[in-house]
């Protein structure tokens, strides 16, 4: 229940955990939803999580491998990035003969998070070989693995992907033995994998044989345009929203912490804190909204070192290991999306991909680029929630007419909330072995 | 023997700067079964904890002793790190040193069955108890104390000299403290941001109480096993293993450019969060120059 939390809390750099502070003089409504983007229960949720009770039965032991993996069409490294040479992924290896499952973790995600956890313990126990792999948007996905350095395009990082499932197949050890290749991926690592299965069709280096999405965006723009607004709404704009929001948690947590018995700031504590503090949806909404801007920091930052497009770096001048990027970060954390999709993104797609536009990038990046497969191939699956925040009333419509029986809606979850539940589950091993069949929702 | 394990180091890290196309690393397997089973405990005892709090909380709310903190008192976003470049030098170096020795030993050790490591664990978790109690002396904490020999006590006999948590099931909880918190009460501010080499994040006054800790280990010499040369090395590379294996924390899993920043971030203000609990009777002790943080 709380290793979101927590994973939050450790990657956020501002214990997101306990918001509270946020509500003590919050301009937004305490009860009913905060942002008119998501419901009370949506925006819990997905914060929390399947509760424990409620998660499908998962295997005794799980085998890991960790595989770092050098590929040959790499970028030079810059020196900051010291730590990325090589991609790293996760594989858990059947005894035997069996399908292989490859996961692609959500936006800005390494290929080994509690999410992933989840779904790799209830695939390895019902027989699949099991390979996860960070988004493209994940830093050492960019330097390691993406042939252009800015991240965020389908296209391009779906063919950065594919290239890459291809090396790793190749030099999994003789003793792997692979039947079937299923790709499947959660939030934007959902419609990564819908595209690269669309492109192994033209391709058939893989022969994948049936991908599914779980919570995909419809619209990456629209989506992450969404979590800019949360973040607007309930943090505020501009770097003075952090630094008030980290000035209020921060008194919130010494005061629990005064008048507790504990030794030290703990697990323990935290959990406590959690508990106690994190009520509103206000303080859900910035916890989640913090999360995703910690993501596009990371990503900003390499796009525009790779793009040299001197936002924040000079692109003449690049930081070494041993310079401080404490003013770096600080600029970086009160940019909107909106600013790296201006300032990054669209200057370095326009100048190499002849005849991009703003608009036609923006239309690039919806999953109608691969509406006939979804729509014709029986082999595409959806599996989202009627509450997930990163979708609007349309894009769900757009995705049941489009999908037709081959999504599962449910009631709801939130935005990941409901991954690991025994029905999700249940549905997700029924899709991947095509025994689907539309009615089970 | 000395000379042997180094030379075999220095090699370890010079091959790991070598280029090498594709590395397989076997990894202790997941035990997700087990895991969801200690979540739904977690989430029952916090629940169990929550209603207890509140029920203690409707019988009689104490008054404070202090006016609550409010965001004047918050210190900066900034850290104290005159020494950052050499820190982030020495961050490096851990991170490769992690990764390329001491976390592949770790997750050997993580392969010894479950009960094997916990009696390690605890048997090394039994020992710092000695260092706790003294501590908390020089805090004139003399109730945490108690219980630290009352700890000690118990699982050195009941708990077969250290390998089994007993006092813990007789509720009596772990607290452990050290040199660096006493330091803190006696009224050092934390001082500069420090990245220890094998060690990881730290600050000066943590750097001066880990040597504090090392002396009160060595100086009372419990069963004999910090002095004697061939024991002791033995000792203490256990006790890293064990340690390492049971942080869950992973150089550069964040793949961010900034994890520097943000473990030093959070590093810090947990340190002050403690101090403010430290001090909560003598606040005068704890207030440093406003900015940057740690100061």
């Amino acid at each position: 229940m709380f290793v979101r939390i927590m994973a939050v809390c450790t990657l956020s750099g501002l214990l997101a955990c306990p918001l509270s502070s946020v509500a003590q003089d919050a301009v937004l409504p305490v009860d009913g939803p905060a942002t008119g983007l998501a419901d009370s229960a949506a925006l819990r949720a997905t914060v929390f999580g399947t509760p424990p009770q409620d998660l499908a039965p998962q295997p005794d032991l799980v085998p890991m491998v960790q595989i770092d993996i050098a590929m040959p069409w790499k970028r030079p490294v810059p020196a900051v990035f010291w730590f990325n040479k090589r991609l790293r992924v996760w594989f858990s290896e059947q005894p035997g003969p069996a399908p292989l499952a490859i996961i692609i973790a959500g936006t800005g995600s390494d290929g080994n998070t509690s999410t992933i956890s989840l779904l790799r313990g209830a695939l390895y126990g019902a027989g699949y070989h099991v390979l996860t792999m960070p988004s493209p948007t994940f830093p050492g996905f960019i330097v390691s693995t993406s042939s252009t350095g800015v991240a965020g395009d389908l296209k391009q990082d779906a063919r950065d992907l594919y290239s890459a499932m291809q090396r790793i197949i190749a030099n999994l050890p003789k003793s792997v033995r692979v039947t079937d290749i299923d790709v499947l991926g959660y939030s934007l690592g959902g419609a990564n994998a819908a595209v690269v299965k669309s492109m192994d069709g033209v391709e058939r280096k893989l022969g994948i044989r049936r991908a599914v999405m779980i919570n995909p965006p419809v619209s990456l723009f629209s989506s992450i345009g969404r979590l800019d607004k949360l973040f607007t709404q309930s943090i505020g704009s501009g770097d003075a929203g952090i630094e008030q929001l980290y000035q209020k948690l921060y008194v919130q947590l010494a005061n629990l912490y005064r008048v507790s018995n504990e030794v030290q700031v703990d697990g323990n504590f935290l959990y406590g804190a959690a508990a106690t503090v994190l009520r509103t949806d206000a303080e859900f909404s910035a916890a989640i909204a913090l999360t995703f801007r910690i993501a596009l920091v990371n990503m900003f930052f390499a796009g525009d070192l790779y793009a040299k497009t001197g936002v924040v770096v000079d692109p003449k001048h690049p930081p070494r290991v041993g310079d401080s990027l404490a003013q770096i970060n600080r600029t970086l954390r009160g940019k909107p999306f909106s600013e790296y999709f201006e300032k990054v993104f669209a200057p370095y797609y326009m100048a190499h991909r002849p005849g991009a536009t703003r608009e036609s990038l923006v239309a690039e990046n919806r999953l109608d680029i691969i509406a006939d497969e979804l729509r014709g191939d029986p082999d595409y699956f959806v599996q989202t929630n009627r509450d997930d925040l990163i979708l609007d009333k349309s894009e769900l419509q757009w995705l049941e007419r489009t999908l037709g029986d081959r999504i599962a809606v449910y009631e709801h979850g939130g935005h990941l909330g409901n991954i690991g539940e025994r029905q999700q589950i249940a549905d997700l091993l029924d899709m991947l072995a095509g025994r689907w069949n539309g009615d089970a929702k | 023997m000395k000379s042997r394990i180094v030379t075999a180091l220095v090699c370890l890290m010079l091959g790991a700067c070598a280029a090498q196309n594709v590395r397989f690393s076997k990894l202790p397997p997941e035990t997700p079964a087990a895991n969801n089973a200690a979540a739904l405990e977690n989430a029952k005892a916090l629940v169990a904890a929550m209603e207890e709090a509140k029920a203690e909380g409707d019988a009689s709310a104490p008054a404070p002793l202090l006016p609550p903190l409010t965001t004047a008192d918050v210190p900066s976003m900034d850290t104290y790190d005159p020494w950052e470049r050499m820190n982030r030098f020495t961050y490096r170096f851990n991170a490769r040193f992690d990764d390329y020795v001491f976390l592949p030993v770790a997750n050997g050790y993580g392969h010894l069955p479950r009960p094997v490591r916990a009696g390690v664990h605890n048997f090394f978790g039994n020992l710092s108890e000695v260092v706790s109690m003294t501590n908390f002396v020089l805090q004139g904490r003399l109730g945490h104390s108690a219980r630290s020999l009352g700890r000690f006590a118990i699982n050195s006999t009941l708990g077969i000299g250290g390998l089994f948590d007993v006092a813990k099931k007789m509720k009596l909880k772990p607290a452990p403290t050290g040199f660096a918190t006493t330091l803190s009460k006696w009224g050092m501010h934390p001082g500069p941001f420090l990245v220890i080499p094998f060690y990881g994040p730290a600050t000066l006054r943590d750097g001066i109480g880990l040597a504090g800790d090392f002396g009160t280990s060595y100086a009372i010499d419990t069963g004999g096993l910090y002095r004697a040369t061939d024991k002791s090395w033995a000792i203490g590379v256990t006790n890293a293993v064990d340690l390492r294996a049971n942080i869950a924390f992973r150089y550069n899993s964040t793949g961010s450019p900034f994890e520097y920043e943000m473990i030093r971030f959070l590093y810090v203000r947990r340190l002050l969060i403690e101090d403010e609990g430290l001090h909560v009777d003598d606040p005068s002790k704890l207030r440093g120059p406003p900015a940057p943080a740690g100061q």
